[in-house]
């Protein structure tokens, strides 16, 4: 590959000085002219049907209107994969927390005041809030007359434990869990001109228009999508909440609405992560090869499909791991309850299956007698290797490398002075991720890039800046290809009405594909650039013209230029270049075997815990993480990632836990649902893995979900190094560590 | 209730309501939105503002509670200079990425190293342990205030 000046390096963030100033604008810093508030009417019980009676609420002081299933404008529905959801609900409610009604009036505390006031009289049905128990002929159904909405299976050889040395078997339970976006769903919508605007804050600007259209009988030409900055995503906002609620008055009222969450509403709005039980049985021989594996997964979907068989695909292709296995089964289920919904969540069904098979494998080398670096060495994907679904890894495969680098590491970690007064552990987990939708599904991202007036390169894509860089991403890709500063890159990613539509920002896909986009419609704006050059200067070919700040000259004699700001007096219309990248995945057999993803990205990490004997408070003290990213084309932004990705992770292992009572989630707020804070973070040495991926733009990859996968088996494993009781069910809290260490002994 | 107060160094008399939040006086009637919400509860510190140089939770403070005091916010002109070195050394650091957490995480990095030009990254810590942070995993932002710290007693010394 040619020498880089742009992409490698860790230029600042875009957005960055904005976001660390509270200038950059977030939906609920938005206040408009005669706008009015609304709030939403939610179920308080997870299965019934009802009646609602909205008379005495509608004539309280500064109400406007209450919206009801009987207001929506066109089909009263919406979903990702399925149109399960209600915009406000008519037939039948599913969880706590569906829509009822919405309240607009001219303030909010008089629109929460007339909520009060709303008389819904339930007519409760039985409910199911276990997935074992949804699955039974004679269980409460959710919508239709089943309520599995996935059964998938995975085949690959033969599975006979029979020809195995050493088996080994267990089932793990991850639990419910949530983004915990620290900034709560907001939206503002308005009429401009004969437009619909709604601004919001979102992981897929593009789509939002389209299901808007659908539930308010508008084309998507007569909407308007902006997208605010993002505080904050996670796969938490793929799914509609506050858009079509706030856009529905606004057509209504003609007048502009807003909708802001407070965090408990936001608890009860968005999805949540598949709480999965996963029953695992692995085999070898006795050199520790491992020849057999054979799981079962029951995800819980609970009131709606949002993402449930993607996740439940991705979850079942990677539940074997980064490893080669030669036979294989794997039968998964996904199904309804009347619990909450659950959908994306980083990592979207491949972070659960890792608490199961980096916790087998460990357990596998103990039964083996051998280390748990060593099965691993053994059995690791590489080149030529291939996996589950019998997808053949051709290139950038550096799981070996990122193992090695965390062994050598461990062993520097290792030789560090214990805590006499506390269990020590040590603990290592891999992992994989294979990026995309997948399954062959047409995963387009588009782009236009342009040179405006001034000269300056334009990039015009529907990507979306969640806080994982995207825009500072895209500048560098740019700039790269245009030889100038990332910060002469001009990102329009905001609007509907100008940028095209580039897919979703989830799936780890932004890097690769909008990248991928991005870099090749500025390639070919570049070759325009050179071809209307040649022309200006009189050249006879465009050989050693070359571009660099927004300047075209001749290598052999530099003082031929043309800037590209008189390029554009002249030539305006042709200065412009689309470009398309789609994803390359196939449709998996009905045994799944096939190449559902791609790329994939890899990584491995290793922890130290220290555990209070006393309390069982467990600290994760010291870390080292390898990723692999093909190419970083912002390190500094990698390394954020892996620092996020990882305490996310953390709070997976020890704290998180969606408390649920009758489908009602108890613990609706920061001090009872407990996210990880600065004193819990060790200090974590971060190694970037680069082995650049051919497809990719200058050979990068995403990682934005692969990062939070491994941290949960790295801790349990050390967990069990440190106490050898090993825990099966997240979280480990200190209730959880004492109940099972305290027993050991009985 | 009528109160006299300082806002970023400016002196105001206004009268507010008894059951007004300092956080809603600061957005909606200032128009000052970089203090941000994201609980209400006072457990995520979003909405961290410095009242008499000390980082409080603006939406467990009641606006008249102000009178009398000195309120410094995100948005606050940088006098002494030293705001605007924290936040560039935020930048520098990559501190940042959804960023809704950052302008209550700069006023606990100022009010910490207002009071303490020499803190440890424990102390660091501490003083962000009631800032919510879900994307960063706290690192950089540590980083940041610890060369932020160098930055300025270098400074100031
Ligand atoms: S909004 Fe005040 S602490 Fe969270
Ligand atoms: S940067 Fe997103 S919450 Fe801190």
């Amino acid at each position: 590959m040619d020498k880089l000046n742009i992409v490698g390096k860790s230029s600042f963030r875009v957005d960055g000085i904005d976001k660390i100033s509270g200038r950059s604008i977030y939906p609920q810093d938005i206040k408009l002219k005669e706008m009015f508030h609304a709030v939403t009417l939610r179920s308080t019980v997870p299965h019934a049907t009802f009646t609602l009676n909205t008379e005495k609420a509608s004539k309280m002081s500064g109400v406007v209107k209450i919206f009801t299933a009987h207001d929506v404008t066109g089909k009263n529905e919406h979903g990702v994969l399925f149109k399960d959801h209600q915009v406000f609900m008519d037939r039948k409610i599913n969880r706590i927390g569906d829509p009822l009604a919405l309240v607009v009036a001219e303030t909010l505390k008089e629109a929460k005041v007339a909520m009060k006031e709303i008389e819904v009289l339930y007519n409760e049905l039985p409910g199911v809030f276990c997935p074992l128990e949804a699955m039974n002929e004679d269980a409460p159904k959710i919508h239709g007359d089943s309520n599995i909405i996935a059964n998938m299976k995975l085949e690959k050889g033969t599975v006979d434990f029979s020809k195995c040395d050493v088996v080994v078997e267990n089932t793990f339970k991850v639990p419910m869990v949530e983004h915990a976006f620290l900034q709560p769903e907001s939206a503002v919508s308005y009429i401009e001109d004969d437009k619909l605007v709604v601004i919001s804050s979102t992981q897929y600007p593009h789509w939002d228009r389209f299901e808007l259209s659908l539930a308010l009988g508008l084309k998507e030409e007569n909407i308007k999508v902006l997208n605010a900055a993002v505080g904050g995503a996670f796969g938490g906002r793929e799914d509609i909440t506050s858009q079509i609620h706030v856009a529905l008055a606004t057509k209504t009222l003609k007048k502009p609405v807003k909708i802001t969450y407070g965090r408990e509403e936001s608890f009860l709005a968005h999805s949540k992560r598949h709480p999965m039980t996963i029953r695992m049985k692995i085999g070898a021989l006795k050199d520790g090869k491992i020849t057999a594996m054979k799981n079962e997964i029951l995800a819980d979907s609970g009131a709606y499909a949002s993402w449930a068989p993607s996740v439940l695909r991705k979850a079942m292709t990677h539940s074997t791991g980064p490893y080669e296995i030669e036979n294989v089964k794997v039968n998964a289920k996904s199904v309804y309850t009347n619990n909450p919904f659950t959908g994306a969540m980083r990592g979207f069904g491949a972070t659960q299956v890792a608490v199961g098979y980096e916790q087998i494998i460990d357990q596998l080398a103990e039964e083996l007698g051998i280390s748990t670096y060593e099965i691993r060495e053994k059995n690791i994907l590489r080149i030529g290797s291939k996996t589950g679904t019998s997808q053949t890894m051709y290139n950038s495969v550096p799981v070996d490398r990122c193992l090695e680098a965390v062994k050598k590491e461990m062993e520097i970690i290792k030789k560090k002075p214990v805590n006499k007064d506390m269990l020590t552990g040590y603990g290592i987990a891999l992992s994989i991720y294979g990026t995309g939708y997948g399954n062959g599904f047409p995963d387009v991202s588009s782009n236009i890039a342009k040179i405006n007036s001034d000269g300056k390169i334009e990039i015009f894509s529907g990507f979306t800046e969640v806080g994982q860089g995207a825009k500072t991403v895209m500048a560098q890709i740019a700039s790269e290809v245009f030889n100038t500063s990332s910060s002469n890159i001009i990102i329009n990613c905001e609007d509907t009405d100008k940028v095209p539509d580039s897919g979703t920002a989830a799936a780890s896909r932004q890097t690769y594909n909008t990248g991928n986009a991005v870099k090749k419609s500025c390639e070919k704006l570049k070759d325009i650039i050179l071809n209307l050059a040649q022309k200006e200067l009189g050249l006879n070919n465009n050989i050693g013209l070359e571009v660099k700040d927004e300047l075209v000259y001749l290598r052999t004699l530099p003082s031929m230029e043309i800037t590209f700001k008189d390029l554009f007096s002249k030539y305006k219309d042709e200065l412009s270049s689309k470009g398309k990248f789609v994803a390359q995945t196939t449709q998996m057999d009905d045994l799944s075997q096939g190449a559902p993803y791609w790329p994939y990205g890899f990584n491995a990490l290793g922890v130290k815990v220290e555990i209070d004997p006393a309390t069982g408070r467990i600290n994760v003290v010291d870390g080292v993480f390898a990723q692999d990213v093909g190419r970083a084309i912002n390190p500094r932004l990698v390394e954020g990632q892996m620092d996020g990705g990882f305490v996310m992770g953390l709070g997976y292992a020890l704290y998180e836990d969606i408390n649920l009572v009758d489908g009602e989630i108890k613990n609706r707020k920061f001090s009872s649902y407990i996210i990880p804070t600065a004193k819990d973070m060790p200090t974590l040495k971060k190694i970037i893995i680069e082995d650049p991926e051919e497809t990719g733009p200058f050979g990068a990859k995403g990682i934005g979900e692969s990062v939070t996968i491994p941290a949960a088996p790295a801790i349990l494993n050390a967990i069990y190094d440190a106490s050898k009781v090993r825990f099966t069910k997240l979280p480990v809290t200190p209730i959880e560590f004492m109940k099972k260490f305290g027993n050991k002994y009985d | 209730m009528n109160i006299q107060t300082v806002i970023n160094g400016k002196k105001i008399s206004v009268n507010v309501k008894n059951d007004m939040r300092l956080l809603d006086f600061l957005r909606d009637e200032l128009e000052l939105t970089g203090t941000k919400e994201g609980c209400s509860e006072g457990e995520c510190g979003a909405c961290t503002v410095l009242i008499d140089g000390s980082p409080v939770n603006s939406c467990l403070v009641m606006a008249f509670q102000i009178d009398g005091k000195e309120v410094v916010t995100i948005e606050a002109l940088d006098e002494d200079g030293n705001l605007n070195i924290i936040k560039d050394t935020f930048l520098e650091e990559g501190a940042p990425q959804c960023g809704f957490c950052m302008p209550g995480m700069v006023l606990s990095a100022k009010g910490l190293l207002d009071q303490n030009s020499n803190p440890t990254r424990s102390d660091v810590k501490e003083a962000i342990s009631g800032n919510l942070c879900r994307c960063t995993g706290y690192t950089t932002i540590e980083d940041a205030i610890l060369k932020s710290a160098k930055k300025l007693g270098g400074k100031n010394g």
